[in-house]
């Protein structure tokens, strides 16, 4: 059997489970970790496989099955982080061009009354709101409007609105700072809130 | 009137040091989605959106989004299965069968 090769050529150290089992005992809760940042299958499938091949190459003992857990999570984390570094050297992830105001035709543009709403241009309310949540219209309204935003600036939104994921970690993974995240959060929900406001609030009677 | 210029710029910015601007106060709302806001910034923000029914329209529409896309993930996410497929998993323990020694 492979596990008594494995065990003459190069023994394990104690307390570490057979490899053979690793996909069966952590394969799940890894990959569903790696999808909710990566959002996409395929490269969270690679960067569960990656942190598998580490965890053989490195060879580490555990004292126990939680210990396991947690340094996989670890060594996964650190593959995810890669993963956007490498990406955010190909394309700015600060998105520059979108840190154009959307609301800026609708302030004022000067006097005593300078950044407050033009008058008939503020925000209006939305009759409850929550009804919609039940509409398939309104949520492929959402995606529509989703998809409008710029790509990094979506995936800041969806890893924070979306899947909760605190800001410390978003930033440790984008490699940005907190008021850049911040930045880019406003954008969002400014975008999304004048999208929807447009394409589906706005048109209630 | 080249007179009043002055004045109007220091009731401005008064104005600024006490409440912020609406643009100032969606920027406001937005970050304390993330953090406390610094105290000595939330009398005037507290006191523009008293009176700036707008501006608390935003807030309300925003914090909705927020609960929105959380308690309905599944609605904005792609449909995809929360674990590995058969064909990745064995996919994976070859490529761990097979790992170099």
């Amino acid at each position: 059997m492979e596990k008594d090769n494995a065990s003459a050529s190069n023994p394990l150290p104690p307390g570490l489970s057979d490899p053979e089992q690793w996909v069966e005992l952590h394969g799940d809760y890894l990959f569903k970790y790696a999808l909710m940042r990566l959002r996409d299958p395929a490269k969270a499938e690679d960067a569960v496989q990656e942190t598998f091949l580490a965890a053989l190459k490195g060879g580490k003992s555990f004292a126990g099955r939680s210990a396991e857990k947690s340094w996989l999570i670890g060594v996964l984390k650190n593959k995810i982080y890669d993963h956007y570094r490498k990406a955010s050297r190909e394309t700015s992830f600060t998105d520059l061009e979108f840190y154009s105001d959307e609301e800026s035709d609708r302030f004022v543009p000067d006097g005593l009354l300078k950044d407050g709403w033009i008058h008939e241009l503020g925000p209006t309310e939305w009759a409850s709101p929550g009804a919609s949540l039940d509409s398939e219209l309104f949520w492929k309204t959402f995606r529509d409007c989703s998809d409008k935003l710029p790509k990094n600036v979506a995936a800041v939104f969806s890893l924070r609105e979306v899947d909760g994921i605190e800001s410390k970690e978003i930033c440790a993974l984008l490699h940005i700072s907190e008021s850049n995240l911040w930045v880019m959060l406003h954008r969002a929900r400014m975008a999304l809130r004048r999208c929807l406001d447009t394409n589906w609030f706005g048109k209630q009677a | 009137m080249n007179l009043l210029n002055p004045v109007k710029d220091a009731l401005s910015t008064g104005r600024r040091l006490l409440m912020p601007s609406c643009r100032e106060a969606l920027r406001l709302q937005s970050e304390a989605l993330e953090q406390p806001l610094p105290p000595t910034r939330r009398p005037g923000l507290w006191l523009h959106l008293l009176l700036c029914k707008w501006c608390r329209f935003y807030g309300q529409q925003i914090r909705f989004l927020r609960h929105a896309a959380h308690a309905h993930a599944d609605e904005l996410t792609q449909a995809t299965p929360q674990k590995l497929s058969p064909e990745a998993r064995e996919r994976i323990r070859q490529k761990l069968r097979a790992r170099p020694e």
